[in-house]
């Protein structure tokens, strides 16, 4: 099954002034970027492990002027790497084989509203958070929110199909989006899906979302609006262990109760939070749970009353339910902030995005604080709990290979426990380049080979976003964790210690 | 050529028992375990047989028989529940097993399958999945495609394949599970699917109203339903009703509310209906909303030709742009999800069909009529084309079109 390896490496152009003034000439001069400045901005995402230089970056402001590119680029081999924000965790948007980085940036309008029918039209580009801020006049809002959701896009978010704390209750970006404007390798712009909840055969639209842009650069999106809850509860519980706190999380499932979030942070990152934001975490807690319900207001009172009967259960020491919507924000803001936290004060880590059943939680950490203890490395964990979703950070200190080496073989360890727990390698984030080569001990080599026929088919030449997802491929080399002699790639980056870094 | 297809000759089946719309298949074949499904694959890819993937039957024996239907697997063999752990809200089973029967098994753990299918009793998971079947509530519970986790799957040539998994979120390799619903059988043999599950809501209610055209047509009447998230706004023709007593308002139309979550709001969101629209003609709870709501999926199978629509219009306003003779006495609309399932003689087809495209409907499926329901844009067509090659190369599978 599969093909052979079909073809070399692409981009071999040799770029030429001429080369930008054709582009230049169909994006217009500010759409066309190629100083040297630029190029390095444009070297990775948020996994700055792996970095590769594009030759150019194009700002184009629509289907059609990304139709051109895609035209152009392939009238002259050259790769198109398609980028959003850059808040990508895991090498998604980094341009590996070099040559176009397509950015959406300026794609960013709202196109149109429909309130009544509760849907809306957007460009890739769009903010995530920017896109609820316009519609709430309407009373209205996009459920998926990753904890990026103020810097991340719509586009790059169907890219990797994004989740964020409130996807226990309302899914991921998939079950949002009615239907896209893709523009294809051959430059071909198609429609697949729209506004109406279904379409004619096969239903392309849900393959391409979650595609990290290697079937299809995505120019406009359809998503669906929901009606603003009615009222919302937000509620803290700390605990002296860490399993009481996932007891608690299994046993508000096993009840019948699904709400909108259910998030956990560890002692560690709990400390480094509250030293950062002062906002009333108990820092000598095992663990504090989050839980949000959200609804019809008659219907919160009984669920808070049963939530907390449950924390109790299992031992909380406190319970904190926010009186308003400031208190309500400090604690999500202690919670989405869990990122710039270790970035203040850890010299290095990485953090992992793997996933095991929800009743295998408990066991999931112990396992994971085993793993970094045996190699004499500091483990965090700050996790979406409701969903299994995990994302321990691995501590060490970057100016010492040796433990960088050890904090890699403990990541891949972790991530190699959530595939024997029947879990995944990525809830969230994607696979990109970081976590290719982890695909292989996640599938068989029938599954990859029946994907990498797939995406054969859709991107023949992998002129879109080569050497992404899937393991192998003409030109693509081997990751950064993999030459710095680690077992594999796995689950790492390494964030510089200034605060600024992505979100989880 | 054998009609085993190289299993032990207990698994061949009459034939007669597979016939779409009128027309039976040469072989019919029922392996035990995927291991005999792939071999059947293999020995139909030996003898360039054209294989029609085969569940309950609800669907496909109501459409017609596509040109090469030389085999109808039936998969009715593959019946395992392989793993269901109700903490975790997740189950996984073979593609055999029953709709009623896996309702059964969650109901007994207070849980809900989110998938809804005309004829449940007979009606398979890989059937349902693969024939994108719904109900009233396909807004509130989702599309097959939301719920699904990951699939295995058997490949035309024979080769057994996965993606997704079995965890509520992953996004590690392509979706092509998804792919899979609605793909009919054309692509692929679902063999075993994990899906998400939902806790039972804690209470259920639906109420029935006779209607009559020009409260139909009443926007403003209806605008402020969708908002409340019904579970189910379903708009059926008088003709259609009448085909079940609880239905039945001698109405024009019949037209059914439906909440399901906590109890007080269950009863609050009645109360807000009851105010706009006046006393229902029938309000049934919990068991007997579940039972209405097998009615209304039922009504997706009336029998005689039918087209398939959908739309953005989600109340019932929208089909006052049908007129009123014989389509709309045997509608049948979900309005939250937009989907309306018409049933006319096959020679007025292709005027209902253009009278409807004309109000904004678009046609997702035809059947027993000569009418295409696909999209037509090249470049669609270029890329399932290119997915079909990929998937089954050696076009295995006779509905894959």
């Amino acid at each position: 099954m599969g093909r052979p390896e079909q073809r070399a490496k692409l981009g071999l152009v040799n770029w030429t002034p001429a080369h930008l003034d054709e582009l230049r000439a169909l994006l217009g001069d500010d759409g066309v970027l190629a100083s040297d400045a630029a190029l390095f901005t444009y070297e990775a995402d948020a996994l700055v492990l792996d970095h590769a230089r594009p030759d150019v970056v194009v700002l184009p402001r629509s289907s059609d002027e990304v139709s051109a590119v895609v035209r152009w680029a392939r009238a002259h081999d050259v790769p198109v790497t398609p980028r959003g924000a850059g808040t990508g965790l895991a090498g998604g948007a980094t341009p590996e084989l070099g040559g176009i980085v397509l950015s959406v940036n300026r794609m960013d309008r709202v196109l149109k509203v429909d309130p009544e029918r509760m849907f809306a039209w957007v460009q890739p580009g769009l903010v995530n958070l920017w896109l609820s801020q316009q519609v709430a006049r309407h009373g209205l809002y996009y459920a998926p929110d990753p904890a990026s959701q103020q810097v991340s896009t719509v586009g790059g978010n169907v890219a990797t199909n994004a989740g964020g704390p409130h996807c226990l209750k309302y899914g991921v970006t998939l079950n949002h989006v009615l239907g896209v404007v893709a523009v294809l390798h051959d430059g071909v712009t198609v429609t697949l899906g729209g506004e109406a909840p279904d379409a004619p055969d096969f239903d392309l639209a849900s393959l391409v979302i979650g595609s990290e842009g290697t079937l299809a650069i995505v120019t406009e999106i359809c998503v669906r609006l929901l009606p603003k809850p009615e009222a919302v509860k937000t509620m803290l519980f700390d605990f002296v262990t860490i399993e009481q706190a996932c007891r608690t999380v299994s046993s508000a499932i096993a009840s019948g109760i699904v709400p909108a979030a259910m998030e956990i942070m560890d002692r560690h990152t709990t400390s480094l939070v509250e030293a950062w934001l002062h906002i009333g975490l108990p820092v000598d807690a095992g663990a504090v749970l989050l839980i949000e319900v959200d609804g019809p207001a008659v219907s919160l009172e009984p669920q808070v009353e049963r939530v907390i009967a449950l924390a109790r259960a299992e031992g909380t020491r406190s319970v904190r339910v926010a009186k308003d919507e400031a208190e309500r924000a400090a604690i999500w803001r202690g919670r989405k902030s869990a990122f710039g936290a270790y970035g203040r004060t850890a010299s290095g880590f990485y953090i992992m995005d793997g996933v095991v059943p929800r009743t295998r939680l408990a066991e999931a950490l112990s396992t994971i604080y085993r793993l970094c203890e045996e190699r004499g490395l500091e483990a965090g964990n700050v996790f979406h709990a409701g969903d299994g979703n995990l994302h321990p950070h691995v501590l060490f200190n970057a100016d010492d290979p040796a433990a960088q080496s050890r904090a890699l073989e403990a990541s891949h360890e972790i991530l190699r426990m959530c595939i024997r727990m029947g879990g995944t390698i990525s809830g969230e984030h994607g696979v990109g380049i970081e976590k290719r080569s982890m695909m292989s001990e996640l599938f068989e080599p029938d599954d990859l080979a029946v994907m990498a026929r797939l995406r054969d088919a859709l991107n023949p030449e992998r002129r879109l976003n080569p050497c992404k997802i899937l393991p192998g491929g003409g030109g693509c080399r081997e990751s950064t964790a993999s030459r710095q002699g680690a077992p594999a790639q796995m689950g790492g980056m390494h964030v510089r210690p200034d605060g600024e870094g992505p979100w989880i | 050529m054998s009609a085993t297809l190289g299993l032990d000759a207990a698994r061949a089946l009459d034939p007669s028992g597979y016939a779409m719309s009128g027309t039976a298949p040469r072989f019919a074949i029922r392996p035990a375990d995927r291991g005999e499904l792939c071999e059947a694959l293999r020995a139909a890819t030996r003898d360039g047989l054209g294989v029609v993937p085969w569940g309950g039957g609800v669907s496909l024996s109501r459409e017609a028989a596509p040109p090469r239907f030389d085999v109808a697997l039936d998969l009715r063999g593959l019946d395992r529940v392989t793993e269901y752990e109700p903490d975790d809200l997740t189950l996984t089973a073979e593609c055999g097993v029953t709709i009623e029967s896996l309702r059964e098994k969650l109901q007994a753990r207070g849980q809900e399958l989110p998938l809804e299918a005309a004829e449940a009793w007979g009606a398979t998971l890989g059937g349902v999945l693969a024939s994108n079947a719904s109900g009233a509530r396909r807004q509130a519970l989702g599309s097959p495609r939301d719920r699904i986790l990951g699939a295995r799957f058997a490949l035309g040539e024979g080769t057994l394949a996965r993606s997704g998994g079995k965890v509520v979120k992953n996004v590690a390799g392509y979706g092509i599970h998804r792919l899979l619903c609605g793909s009919r059988g054309g692509l692929a043999v679902i063999v075993e699917v994990s899906l998400k599950l939902q806790p039972a809501p804690a209470s259920r209610a639906a109420m029935v109203f006779g209607v009559d055209a020009a409260t139909i047509a009443d926007a403003g009447r209806w605008s402020f339903i969708p908002r409340m998230e019904p579970s189910a706004l379903t708009v059926i023709g008088r003709a259609a009703a009448d085909l079940n007593p609880v239905l039945s308002t001698r109405a024009p139309f019949t037209t059914v509310i439906g909440f399901e979550g906590e109890a007080a709001h269950v009863e609050r969101q009645c109360e807000s209906v009851r105010q706009a629209l006046g006393a229902a003609k029938v309000k049934v709870a919990d068991d007997s909303a579940t039972k209405l709501w097998q009615h209304l999926a039922d009504l997706e199978e009336l029998q005689g030709p039918r087209l398939s629509f959908t739309t953005t219009a989600n109340t019932p306003a929208a089909l006052a742009a049908l007129g009123d003779d014989f389509v709309i006495e045997r509608c049948v609309f979900h309005a939250p999800c937009g989907r309306l399932h018409v049933f006319p003689a096959a020679d007025q087809a292709s005027v209902v069909l253009s009278r409807l495209r004309a109000a904004g409907f678009t046609l997702i499926d035809a059947r027993g009529v000569a009418l295409e329901a696909r999209a037509t844009s090249i470049g669609i067509e270029t890329m399932r084309g290119a997915i079909r090659r990929a998937l089954d190369p050696g076009a295995r599978f006779a509905l894959g079109g």
